[in-house]
């Protein structure tokens, strides 16, 4: 059974559909990536499966079971960690701190736990061990987004919801971040990567879906993506797609 | 429209009938004191309350100094009549404009920073004035307060009598209850709901916020000296205790409890609020503190208070009447054919816009061609939206300068360009909630150095064929918020439409609308461009852009990466690995 | 000199009182937006449990004090649910709407309850106070002083060195953020203001002893508190500290030298002058400009 499953999922922003019937499967040990144009519908995606959105009707489910309308610190306890878009880090705790906060849906775990877990991640995360102590809003876009992926895997997720993990960064550093996903999948943690910037997300890929304006339009393998002129279209319209 | 004016010329004869029937009333039947004192505490204090309406209930901003106020007008006419020896009329006169001039001082120190500040400002104001009532001895009397209040001696004394200075009271509340209902479909009136419904909006329609804040801020205070300096008459003797922020508390709770966004609302509210504790007494002790918690329940249960509540029923029960369609004047824009002749309406040059470290905007510099229909593409947080802020004038460039029609705007607020012809829509639809379709169009056509024959009504009629531009006519007065996503996106453009803009704004029109609605936007661009109107838009749907651009700029990164015809940029190497992140041959570096 | 420096103290005392229901505004605030009219209430509840539990049930003081705490918590909690949670999505008005409803709710429930005389609590110090040079330390000043030292320390112990601490900093900073990691947000806000509340009540139990116990004495007190934080910089906790220090020892001067029956208005003359010059106080951030 897929690890994530979505039926038909509707989601409305007031009077907008952003989602007209979406449905897609993820399963273990993948690295599936949601492809669109911005506007599509692939951030709406990430918030509907880890709660900070209602879908209006379909179903989620992990591993068979629903979790359609739980609440977001219930999502993360069944292990889906969700890093959203922006990084969002917590600008006045430090990065220490910042990651520590990634365990908060382990409610077994005693702080020296957390705190060796911490300490495990800047293994995962060498670029960002220097700055252990230093204020979240202090750092780079890069180092931010390190931080946000740390923090999300101290959670243990089974699945890990990134969100434009490549957004405003220069490509130097995409390539390091993208890297650490690559990692991330080696390790054993399944991946829903939303992402505007193809390229890269079909490097890493097992499978992508491509989006347009809230509904599926063409899926497969990243290679048979990237020759698709639907991609294209996606992103860049239609009509001059006619070389 | 014929409709709607009979019933109007109809509200108004029973509003006249029911003004002569009560102040006839109050004025001839002999009435016991205490009755008398209820209603000229009511009526006067109805007065003070229907100016929290003006600023609370139309313009959204807090007033929590309204006693104070309050208690000017009541100073001004006590220490006036007693003191000074003045007549009573002069000395009302002196307080209202006390009142006036403090409100306008206080507004124009404070309106500038927000919500709670403002809030802050009127306590301490209150404070201060509760103290300087009570310890400036010599000037107010202090704790023992003023005796001995005169009443007006015109007439002979007529007003000396209890129930003829009740009628004067009650029919001074009826005429500023007539004004206070009449200013919702002003200008003014207009202005205010937009501010209230939407700040941002509404400086980029062309609302001069600050001022329009101020405005409402000054009238508040004045009206509540009106109906403190007709309190004072009234009760003959007034001391510091009646002037305390706790007043200023009551005003409030009464225009919630009734309605803020309504004059009916006002009085009602006032009216419960010293009616029932004289019918409640035996609840006296625990009636204070129920009163407490009845803020509470409003603020949750029924925001709009109870005539809020009473007349969204009504609403529900009773649909508006349609418009007559008959008598709509095409826009004189329809008059017009464009021809793109070469010259340039806008130009940037060297445009920055930096947050802190960030470049949001770097160094871009573009011209848009008169009567073209120009794009602006680029992936997410490629700087897009917030070049379109500088050029709004929401926020200031860090560097660089943009210049329209010839002339540098760069320091322009926002209601100021949309004063020399810029129109603007927003990615998420911004309307005023609470007014109706024309209502919200009726804002954009009164942006400053709007000049449309036929006075007020010939803004109406503008308004409407904007409306009619975008086949929207019919739904005139219904309330924005019953209309669908892309028809509500209509009206945001028929608001910046009704301002006879030589230049449009569009910030992602298409957002939000299915392909139906997206077809008939484009449809509805290119007659825009038939017209000559000039276009800047935003958008991610490129599809969209293809249809309807004739150039195209994109960013990445804050920077201008490419520049030319749709079928030239959107097969440019660097804007296809902009988009979907082929490595080589990056230009952003 | 003598009389300089015993007006400082007398100014720090007071002015500590101010900062302790400061703290517990901002603290409100940067947890959920929320200007509370009626922070100062809960001082007021203090000092009349203390009236109550200590004189009328002539209950042993340290046994009021912790009685009267245990009504602070539970005074936050409700004040929580009642007041804040139905109003949680709603923008900022109806909400200050609400709290100051609130204070009404809890000044004149008090008065209807006890009515309207105001109260005193004797000092339960046997020694007055003493003496340092040409300075009279007053016992329950001193008391004011070190239990705010105490307090301050504790919580900043307690947000910089516990997790639970680090927990409600992140649901300050980012709520959407701290519960998709699994935070507990709903209880971190209860939490806030369940603290704020006895921060509030320890007030009230402190200045009990000085001033009279009325039901207005909350007011005064929370207004006073806004202007201070304010003064300090809005929504910055040492800024809630300093103003309110600031703020007693400018109005203890004040009266000393200028006036004393308009000691009230210093603080606010004062605030008028920040927010018409600095309006981001004097540790805050700049404050946007609507545009």
């Amino acid at each position: 059974m897929p690890l994530l499953e979505l039926d038909k999922l509707v989601a409305v922003y007031g009077k907008v559909e952003a989602l007209k019937g979406l449905s897609l499967k993820v399963e273990e040990g993948e690295i599936v990536t949601l492809l669109g144009a911005n506007g599509a519908g692939k951030s709406t995606t990430l918030r509907a499966i880890s709660g900070l959105m209602r879908p209006a009707s379909g179903s989620i489910a992990v591993n068979g079971r629903s979790i359609t309308g739980l609440s977001p610190d219930a999502i993360v306890k069944l292990g889906v960690a969700h890093v959203p878009e922006g990084r969002r880090v917590f600008p006045g705790l430090t990065v220490r701190e910042n990651i520590m906060l990634g365990g908060s849906n382990r409610r077994r775990a005693s702080r020296a736990e957390l705190e060796a877990d911490a300490e495990s991640m800047f293994a995962i995360f060498p670029e960002i061990e220097p700055f252990a102590d230093a204020l979240g809003w202090t750092l780079s876009g890069g180092q931010q987004q390190m931080v946000a992926i740390a923090r999300g895997l101290m959670s243990r997720p089974k699945l890990l919801l990134l969100d434009e993990p490549s957004l405003g960064l220069a490509p130097l550093i995409v390539q390091q971040v993208y890297k650490v996903i690559a990692e991330i999948r080696r390790q054993g943690t399944t991946v829903l990567l939303v992402e505007q910037n193809a390229h890269m997300a079909l490097s890493v890929a097992d499978r992508g879906y491509v989006l347009e304006t809230g509904r599926l339009v063409t899926e497969g393998r990243p290679e048979a993506l990237w020759d698709n002129d639907e991609i294209r279209a996606a992103y860049l319209g239609r009509r001059t797609q006619k070389a | 429209m014929r409709a709607d004016d009979a019933k109007g010329m109809l509200g108004r004869a029973l509003f006249a009938a029911a003004a002569i029937l009560t102040v006839g009333f109050a004025n001839f039947t002999p009435l016991a004191a205490y009755s008398v004192n209820l209603l000229m505490q009511s009526s006067t204090y109805a007065i003070s309350v229907l100016g929290l309406t003006i600023v609370l209930g139309y313009a959204g901003q807090i007033n929590l100094a309204q006693a104070a106020f309050f208690g000017l007008g009541a100073y001004s006419v006590a220490l006036g009549t007693t003191a000074l020896e003045l007549p009573f009329f002069p000395s009302l006169a002196i307080g209202i404009v006390l009142a006036a001039a403090a409100g306008a001082v206080l507004g124009l120190t404070s309106l500038r920073l927000g919500g709670h500040y403002l809030a802050m400002v009127t306590i301490s104001f209150q404070t201060i004035l509760a103290l300087v009532l009570i310890n400036w001895v010599s000037l107010t009397r202090g704790p023992d307060g003023v005796l001995n209040i005169k009443r007006p001696s015109l007439f002979h004394g007529y007003f000396t009598d209890s129930g003829h200075y009740l009628a004067l009271c009650i029919a001074a509340l009826y005429g500023v209850g007539y004004l206070v209902w009449h200013l919702r479909k002003t200008r003014l009136g207009r202005a205010m709901q937009a501010v209230r419904d939407n700040e941002l909006a509404a400086g980029v329609v062309g609302v001069d916020t600050y001022h329009t804040k101020v405005t409402a801020f000054t009238l508040s205070a004045l009206l509540g000296g009106l109906g403190g300096a007709l309190f004072a008459g009234g009760f003959a003797y007034i001391s510091p205790d009646q002037f305390t922020f706790s007043e200023s508390v009551v005003f409030l709770t009464m225009v919630l409890l009734g309605g803020a966004r309504s004059p009916v609302g006002s009085v009602l509210g006032t009216g419960l609020l010293i009616l029932l504790p004289e019918w409640l007494r035996f609840l006296k002790t625990v009636y204070l503190a129920v009163y407490g918690s009845a803020v509470i329940l409003i603020m949750v249960f029924m925001p709009d208070g109870i005539w809020g509540f009473a007349s969204s029923m009504g609403r529900k029960l009773r649909p508006r009447s349609p418009i007559a369609l008959a008598e709509l004047s095409p826009l004189p824009l329809t008059r017009e054919v464009g021809r793109e002749d070469g010259t340039t309406i806008l130009e940037a040059s060297r445009l920055s816009k930096h947050f802190g470290g960030l470049k949001a905007v770097d160094e871009v510099d573009f011209s848009v061609v008169r009567n073209s229909v120009h794009a602006l593409i680029g992936p997410n947080g490629s700087g897009k939206t917030t070049l379109l802020n500088v050029l709004s004038g929401i926020y200031r460039p860090t560097k660089g300068s943009v210049a329209f029609e010839g002339h540098d705007i760069t320091r322009l607020k926002p209601h100021e360009r949309a004063g020399s012809g810029i129109g603007r829509t927003f990615q998420n639809v911004r309307l005023f909630g609470a007014l109706s379709v024309l209502d919200n169009v009726m804002v954009g056509a009164e942006r400053p150095g709007h000049v449309v024959e036929g006075g007020a009504l010939g803004l109406e009629r503008h308004a409407l064929a904007a409306l009619d531009f975008v086949g929207l006519a019919p739904r005139a007065h219904e309330r924005v918020g019953s209309l669908s996503y892309g028809h509500q996106r209509l009206v945001e453009i028929a608001r910046a439409l009704a301002g006879s803009p030589k230049l449009l704004l569009l910030d992602e029109p298409g957002a939000g609308l299915n392909h139906v609605e997206k077809d008939g936007l484009v449809d509805l661009l290119k007659r825009l461009k038939g017209h000559g109107l000039t276009i800047f838009i935003i958008d991610h749907d490129m599809n969209l852009v293809e249809q309807v651009a004739d150039h195209i700029t994109v960013l990445n990164f804050g920077r201008s990466i490419a520049e030319g015809s749709p079928s030239e940029v959107l097969r440019h190497p660097d804007v296809v690995a902009a988009y979907l992140g082929e490595v080589e041959s990056h230009a952003a570096s | 000199m003598g009389f300089n420096l015993q007006l400082f103290f007398t100014g720090v005392g007071v002015g500590s009182i101010y900062a302790l229901v400061a703290l517990g505004f901002v603290l409100i605030y940067r947890a959920t937006n929320v200007v509370n009219f009626a922070q100062g209430d809960f001082a007021m509840l203090g000092a009349f449990s203390m009236v109550v539990l200590a004189i009328d049930l002539a209950l042993p003081y340290w046994l009021s004090i912790a009685i009267t705490i245990g009504a602070m918590v539970a005074a936050g909690a409700l004040f929580n649910l009642g007041v804040y949670y139905p109003l949680r999505n709603r923008t900022f008005l109806p909400v200050i709407i609400s709290t100051i409803g609130a204070s009404i709710l809890l000044e004149n429930g008090v008065l209807a309850a006890y009515g309207p005389r105001p109260q005193s609590l004797p000092s339960v110090f046997s020694i007055q106070g003493f003496s340092i040079g040409s300075v009279f330390l007053d016992s329950q000043y001193l008391v004011i002083l070190v239990v705010t030292v105490v307090m301050v320390t504790l919580q900043y112990l307690f947000f910089e060195r516990t997790l639970l601490g680090k927990k409600m900093q992140a649901t300050s900073q980012d709520k959407e953020m701290a519960s998709l990691l699994g935070i507990p947000v709903a209880l971190m806000i209860m939490l806030t203001f369940i603290y704020s509340a006895v921060l509030g009540g320890l007030a009230g139990i402190l200045v009990a002893p000085i001033l009279f116990v009325s039901v207005g004495m909350g007011s005064s007190i929370a207004l006073k508190a806004f202007a201070a934080s304010i003064i300090g910089g809005f929504g910055d906790v040492t800024g809630a500290i300093v103003g309110g220090l600031a703020l007693g020892v400018i109005e203890t001067f004040g009266a000393a030298y200028i006036s004393v029956p308009y000691k009230d208005a210093f603080g606010f003359l004062m605030l008028f002058l920040f927010l018409l010059l600095r309006p981001q106080g004097l540790f805050g951030e700049r404050v946007a400009e609507k545009a």
